[in-house]
């Protein structure tokens, strides 16, 4: 064995490989820090010798976690952002938003307001667009939109509110204090952060990244158990109450401990729904290595054709493609995104003929990183459908169709309402879920056999951004369409986990993604997790063309730049108005291949 | 019915009910005995000058005009009024005079390069479909000149008489720079297939491994072949309208003389 390891060490190029911790989390964790938190509740309390020789307690809380100091005012997360951690606190307190119509404003929170230009902004383009590429008037900064920006010891940047008595007379919040998790939700699901937290006063959170959590409560069952609960008590009765199937179970204005029918019908609902995440949270990394014949192989399997519906899943973030083995493969038949359901089919059908039962039609697996709820079906049976089978619960309408029988069994659409059924070409559905285009809402896709490649569409969106294209007109393609190097404006945006201060975000009005240049410090973060490579860094310029240097490194400054949907124009996306030869579209693809499978033959 | 078909009843409806409008008032004041020329002839000089407006229209992406493929529709069916239009004011007769001819072959070059320009647009794309890698225009040299070394690397590496003859004779000029420019466009592979028969026909002359390096060859050959075909056709489409724009600029120019001229005799 030493022999054979010897001949391949003189053959071969010999480097370190990768590692887990190669990038740990918080550079600056002293094995002092380290010690504190190991003597700190929940850590002090848990058995280091379940932990893998691999990933040792110890190890994670080093390489995992990083130690955060907030003064009062600091924002520690905003509403809609995405993250990738959760926060515990060490000490002082936060301030949590809960308020449901009086939130914080745009601004305060270092967003950009939306503004679209006057008809007269909008004309005066013609002459003022600069000539040079990527002019700014200044290197932007936060105080400038209303909300504060400091740099802490360790180089952070962080925005505060400036007026925080203000804040606090406006928006309802509650107090987290020492000792508390939060920011777990979005952390473990991949969805929007669900309220704005700031310091109160002078606060320490640990921060802990999504892998380290998931390895903690992988390996201490009380930790899984508490954010299990927390998450049932936030967030869960909300996401069950916002599925049209349990809708009926609505109790809105119930008295605190409440114990009509409806109101103990939603909390078995709850005590009994497992909350599971399939997938790699980095899909958008492996997304950049996928092969097209091994993609389906590779995707996690949520649930298996052939086997027992247990229950009913609810996507709750993400996406699953459905699909059924096809030849020596697998065929894609549908693909599901937040909110829709898999497995009900067979359980309304079982539950209406019991002598006749069926096992699940699909299989149904993770494309990406997906985050489910199944619901038991004793639970359904009980409180969706009822005792009798003529009669359900819920509208008929919430019911998939009867079955048909063919060749001596019964055969159940797949679910979802975006499948091959509906018309949609075979080759176009599973190139669109293999490259995970179903994530964008606004993809830019060009008809090829339309397209004379007259770049007016570039033009024009140069023209609507100061002289600069947002976007390339290239990518990949199937049959006559081509999905165009633009940003997608994705439904599921992992390029804005991590930004640090809130620049990429959702505008609240229309949902597009879009940066505010003045509050984007040029990390990078938005354009490397960006798996299409939609998002570019560019040096920017004043308007002799001179490149702005930042003061202390002698650098250029760089800001990151994107498709906006033209946010700010009049008429919307230029792009799309641009093109004489209906040749271009937005498409929004996570809804449906219908618009575009009929655009796209004309 | 297909939004395109709906579309096309739709202008073209649009287009006859004017034409014919045209038509009675053309004749409502020829059968009284009354001065048409005049009348149809600011009829047309503002019908060119409301099509030329399209070209404005494209610098102005950022204001909701309505989309410029509305406008194309318009500028289509408006410029089919427009010949109409046109034989109305020429009373269907061959203009005389240097002024009228020049105003009158403009006139038909800039209407005959537009529905040219309209053909090559719906045609050309689909046909780009059909051969190799589409090749943005302006990237394509970068692409020929990738070829051009690969081939210069290939045969470098092989030392074969009959390959480097063929090269020396055949393909120094074939991948210096785009081929065959017409025969693209008359959707013709006559050259590409005598060049590939001319490779062919050294295979009794080859060794193992020279028949492996020229079906490498022959691959090359059908990769630049390809790239001259997007060339020509992509070429084409960006540079008609280099025909139809200015051209449409000489002819106000010449129409406004035209105008002058007309009052000052009149």
């Amino acid at each position: 064995m030493a022999q054979a390891l010897e001949q391949v060490q003189d053959a071969g190029d010999l480097r370190q490989g990768p590692r887990r911790w190669d990038e740990p989390f918080g550079p600056d964790m002293t094995e002092e820090d380290v010690d504190r938190l190991m003597a700190t509740p929940p850590f002090a309390d848990m058995d280091p010798e379940r932990f893998s020789r691999r990933a040792p307690l110890r190890e994670i809380l080093k390489n995992d976690t990083r130690i955060l100091r907030y003064r009062e005012g600091d924002i520690v997360v905003r509403e809609g952002d995405y993250g990738n951690s959760a926060f515990l606190i060490l000490s002082g307190t936060v301030r949590v938003d809960i308020s449901p119509e009086e939130e914080i404003p745009a601004p305060v929170l270092g967003r950009r307001a939306p503004d679209r230009k006057s008809f007269w902004e909008a004309l005066s383009q013609l002459w003022s667009n600069a000539s040079q590429p990527e002019v700014r008037d200044s290197a932007g900064s936060a105080a400038l939109q209303g909300a504060g920006e400091r740099e802490d010891e360790e180089g952070n940047v962080r925005l505060f509110l400036q007026d925080i008595p203000s804040v606090l007379e406006a928006a309802k919040t509650v107090t987290l204090s020492e000792g508390e998790f939060f920011g777990e939700v979005a952390a473990l699901g991949r969805t929007p952060r669900t309220a704005t937290v700031f310091a109160e006063g002078d606060a320490e959170l640990l921060e802990i990244r999504w892998q380290g959590l998931r390895d903690i409560m992988r390996r201490d069952p009380e930790l899984e158990r508490h954010i299990h609960q927390i998450y049932r008590e936030r967030n869960l009765e909300t996401h069950i109450l916002a599925t049209p199937l349990f809708q009926h179970l609505d109790h809105r204005d119930a008295p605190e401990g409440c114990e009509c029918d409806r109101c103990r019908a939603i909390r078995e609902i709850v005590r009994s729904t497992e909350f599971e995440t399939w997938g790699d949270f980095d899909w958008h990394v492996s997304y950049k290595r996928l092969t097209e014949e091994s993609v389906i192989e590779d995707e996690p399997v949520i649930a298996a054709e052939d086997h027992y519906p247990n229950g009913v899943i609810l996507v709750r973030s993400g996406f699953a493609r459905i699909g059924a083995r096809f030849g020596e493969g697998h065929r894609t038949l549908s693909y599901l995104g937040r909110g829709e359901v898999y497995g009900l089919a067979e359980i309304v059908h079982n539950w209406r003929n019991p002598d006749d039962r069926v096992a699940l039609q699909h299989s149904m697996t993770a494309v990406g990183y997906t985050a489910v709820l199944t619901v038991p079906t004793p639970v359904i049976e009980k409180y969706v459908l009822g005792s009798d089978p003529g009669s359900p619960i819920v509208s008929e309408d919430l019911l998939p169709s009867p079955v048909s029988r063919d060749r001596g069994g019964p055969e159940l659409p797949p679910p979802g309402e975006r499948s091959n059924r509906e018309g949609v070409d075979q080759a176009i559905l599973e190139f669109m879920v293999s490259n995970r285009f179903i994530n964008g809402t606004a993809s830019m896709v060009i008809n090829l056999d339309r397209c004379t490649q007259c770049d007016d569409c570039v033009r024009a969106c140069a023209s609507a951004h100061d002289g600069n294209p947002r976007f390339v007109r290239h990518g990949l393609k199937v049959g006559n369409v081509q999905v165009a190097n633009a940003c997608m404006h994705c439904a599921d945006p992992v390029c804005m986990i991590g930004c640090p201060t809130g620049a990429i975000h959702r505008d609240p009005l229309g949902g597009e993604v879009v940066i505010n240049d003045t509050t984007c410090i040029g990390c990078a973060t938005c354009a490397n997790s960006c798996p299409y490579d939609n998002i570019r860094m560019v040096d920017i310029r004043n308007r002799r063309g001179e490149f702005i240097l930042d003061v202390e490194s002698g650098q250029p400054i760089q800001k990151a730049t994107k498709c906006d949907l033209c946010v700010d124009q009049l008429g919307g996306p230029a792009c799309q108005r641009a093109c004489p030869h209906d040749a271009l579209e937005r498409v929004d693809l996570n809804d449906s291949l219908i618009s575009l499978v009929e655009w796209a033959r004309q | 019915m297909s939004s395109f078909v709906r579309r096309r009843l739709v202008f073209g409806s649009a287009a006859v009910v004017t034409a014919l409008l045209a038509l009675a008032g053309w004749l409502s004041l020829h059968l009284s005995l009354r001065e048409t020329g005049f009348v149809s002839g600011w009829v047309l000089l503002a019908l060119v000058i409301g099509l030329a407006l399209f070209n404005a229209r494209k610098k102005l992406p950022f204001i909701p005009l309505l989309s410029a493929s509305t406008w194309l529709q318009v500028h289509v069916y408006a410029g089919l009024v427009t010949v109409f239009v046109f034989l109305l004011h020429v009373e269907f007769r061959v203009p005389d005079g240097p002024l009228e001819v020049t105003l009158a072959v403009l006139f038909l070059v800039v209407a005959g390069s537009g529905v040219v320009g309209l053909y090559l647009s719906r045609i050309i794309p689909g046909r780009l479909r059909t051969r190799g890698e589409r090749v943005i225009y302006e990237r394509q040299p970068v692409f020929l000149r990738k070829l051009r070394d690969e081939l210069a690397e290939l045969v470098d590496e092989i030392e074969s008489t009959s390959l480097s003859d063929f090269y020396v004779r055949r393909l120094i000029a074939f991948f210096a720079a785009p081929r065959n420019f017409w025969w693209h466009l008359a959707q013709s592979q006559r050259p590409r297939r005598t060049l590939l028969n001319e490779l062919e026909g050294l295979d009794r002359y080859l060794g193992d491994q020279e028949r492996e390096v020229k079906d490498q060859i022959a691959d090359l050959i059908e990769k630049k072949d390809d790239l001259d075909y997007h060339f020509a056709h992509q070429a084409v489409l960006k540079y008609w309208l280099f025909v139809h724009i200015p051209l449409t600029y000489s002819l106000l120019i010449v129409a406004a003389v035209h105008a002058v001229v007309a009052y000052g005799w009149a």
